[in-house]
């Protein structure tokens, strides 16, 4: 237990640090104790607390969320290859979010609302497509795993056909700006979007914590998990749901950011072990940190211009995937 | 009807007036991002290229414009990155965004201001103005356009240049050897054909779509116009409509020539309109 506790300090410790780094860079350059200290209210101050500062929580936000509704859904599935795409949640969001840019200039919208309807509908998009995951798999599947997983890859597919739709009859604005929405991007955070996105994926992510027991019993197997007292069902609706609320409101905001939730999981469960009691915690902190780095390179890199977040993550996090699968087998 | 028509004159003079507050001079012009390869092109017409400080990744011409620390693509800005080249204008085109974005550009206090498009040889001397007078260049935007553009904007609005019946043309972009895609209706593609005096074969939809080689070919279109990127020239046209009965119909212009409405796409409209007519040899068109 005690490296646990000291790894997870070092964890917080390294989060705070990240997160203050990169508030204090940025394209524009800025001293944070200046600002924080000197009372600064001129342009600088607008750029660390208007564009910084909700950029890096989000970032933070989202990638604790990404991480820990992968560890839970690995967890669930029994499935090292499990992350939230892999429900539909992602492509179900990204269907609800094409459908208001493709759609959203038709509707007249008044001004207040207008600033809501692309994270509204994305997340509308999330839960219609859990909902219905859910539903199939019970009713044709008894929401078995397999089901789950299959359902969940055919949800996908079917999102496709309604993204290449929307693709195909949106015009030339609206297909680039989705085009780089897929991509994903903490750039389009301020705090009258991030501050209910945050409230519903801390609503989303803090459920899934107090079903760390149930999630380890569940690695025994299903049918063992039941005979020890553990009601499935009630645990795979419970973790389905919650990711999906919160994986939702993440891409909602953000759009796709590829491979923290798949990564950031195998990752700690390499230092820490297995058990949920410690990955999930870590998850969240380790997620959290890397996605604020990672967006600190997008915005950085090629600096006056960024580049989306999701290539900075993907180009990342795809390799490391490939190490950890020739790493666990040998030849 | 009366009535009506009082209301939409009311209406009229409420968007010119609108129009008017956008193209007004600002205090202080001193240094601009550019965001759209058109308003750059306006800038170094009316000579104003030492208050640029930084422009996006479609303002390709002149190639001396390249030079300039560059602010990303003109639809995926960063607030931040816009900012740290301490910019005192954001000028941009109309399609500039994200919109969150350009909205926290302007709650820091920034000047940003997207200049109105109109796809015709008028809507681009109005774009021209509109910069000018926001730099307070108006009268050099008058003389310059009256010594180099008038001229063009004339002889397009002749009768006798263009070809009657009025041809068919299809426009292409070119995708590099992917599929073909085809200006519709409310295209910049569109605008250029009309401005040529001819009319549009795809006009049964809008935006760009994609098309097959047998729906162009079975639309039978007088000339195809073929939008290119950088100088590949008659190489960049699609090779399976070089090897159809249309290949020697194929028109190869640049990107930001044909479809950017700055000042150089007038003069493209009038190369077009006399290609339609026959007057000039046709593919002389490449050219910076």
């Amino acid at each position: 237990m005690r490296p646990c506790g000291t790894i997870r300090i070092l964890l917080a410790g390294a989060t705070t640090c990240i997160a203050l780094v990169a508030l204090s860079m940025g394209a524009v350059e800025l001293s944070l104790m200046e600002i924080l200290w000197g009372g600064e209210s001129g342009l600088e101050g607008v750029i660390l607390f208007e564009i910084r500062a909700p950029r890096v929580l989000l970032a933070g936000f989202s990638g604790a969320v990404l991480a820990v509704a992968g560890a839970a859904l690995q967890g669930l599935f029994r499935n090292p290859l499990a992350e939230p795409g892999l429900i539909g949640v992602s492509s179900g969001a990204a269907l609800g979010a094409i459908s208001m840019i493709v759609l959203g200039p038709s509707i007249a919208l008044s001004a207040t609302f207008a600033t809501y309807a692309l994270p509204v509908s994305a997340m509308i998009g999330a839960c219609l497509v859990t909902i219905f995951l859910y539903a199939f798999s019970v009713r044709f599947g008894h929401f078995g795993m397999v089901t789950i997983l299959l359902v969940g890859i055919a949800i996908n597919a079917l999102a496709a056909v309604g993204i290449g739709i929307f693709q195909y009859v949106s015009d030339d604005g609206a297909l680039r700006s989705l085009t780089f929405w897929m991509m994903g991007s903490f750039g389009r955070a301020t705090w009258d979007t991030l501050l209910p996105a945050a409230a519903l994926m801390v609503a989303g992510v803090l459920p899934i914590f107090s079903l760390m027991r149930g999630l380890d019993l569940l690695q025994l197997g299903e049918a063992e998990a039941f005979h020890l007292g553990l009601d499935v069902g009630r645990l795979k609706r419970r973790v389905i749901f919650c990711s999906a609320a919160a994986v939702g409101a993440s891409v909602a905001i953000s759009g796709i950011v590829g491979f923290v939730g798949l990564v950031v999981p195998h990752l700690v469960r390499l230092v820490l072990g297995a058990s949920h009691a410690h990955v999930l915690p870590a998850s969240a902190m380790l997620g959290a940190s890397l996605t604020i780095l990672a967006d600190l390179l997008a915005r950085t890199l090629f600096a006056p211009a960024e580049i989306p977040v999701s290539l900075v993550t993907s180009a990342v996090g795809a390799p490391f995937f490939l190490w950890l699968i020739a790493r666990g087998r040998p030849n | 009807m009366a009535k009506r028509f009082l209301a939409l004159v009311g209406l009229l003079a409420a968007s010119f007036s609108a129009a008017e507050d956008l193209c007004e001079a600002r205090p202080d012009a001193s240094r601009i991002a550019v965001a759209g390869g058109s308003i750059t092109e306006i800038l170094y017409f009316l000579g104003a290229e030492a208050q640029i400080v930084g422009v996006d990744t479609t303002s390709t011409f002149p190639s001396a414009a390249r030079e300039f620390p560059s602010i990303g693509y003109v639809r995926n800005l960063s607030a931040e990155g816009l900012l740290s080249i301490s910019p005192k204008l954001v000028l941009g085109e109309e399609d500039m965004g994200p919109p969150n974005v350009v909205a926290q550009i302007a709650k820091t206090g920034m000047p940003i201001i997207s200049i109105p498009e109109v796809r015709s040889a008028i809507g681009i001397l109005d774009k021209v103005r509109c910069v000018a007078a926001i730099l307070g260049l108006s009268q050099r935007a008058d003389a310059l356009i009256a010594e180099q553009l008038i001229s063009l904007v004339d002889e397009l609005a002749t009768p006798r240049l263009h070809a009657q019946p009025s041809p068919r043309i299809a426009l292409l972009l070119d995708t590099n050897g992917g599929s073909l895609v085809a200006a519709g209706q409310d295209t910049a593609g569109n605008g250029i054909i009309e401005m040529a005096g001819a009319r549009n074969m795809f006009s049964n939809f809008s935006g760009w779509k994609p098309v097959s080689v047998e729906a162009i070919l079975n639309g039978a279109p007088e000339f195809v116009v073929v939008s290119t990127m950088s100088s590949r020239g008659d190489a960049s046209t699609p090779p399976h409509l070089r090897a159809s009965p249309l290949g020697d119909r194929l028109i190869a212009m640049d990107a930001m020539v044909l479809l950017g409405f700055g000042p150089r796409t007038l003069g493209a409209a009038l190369q077009l309109a006399r290609t339609f007519r026959g007057l000039e040899v046709q593919n002389a068109a490449n050219r910076e």
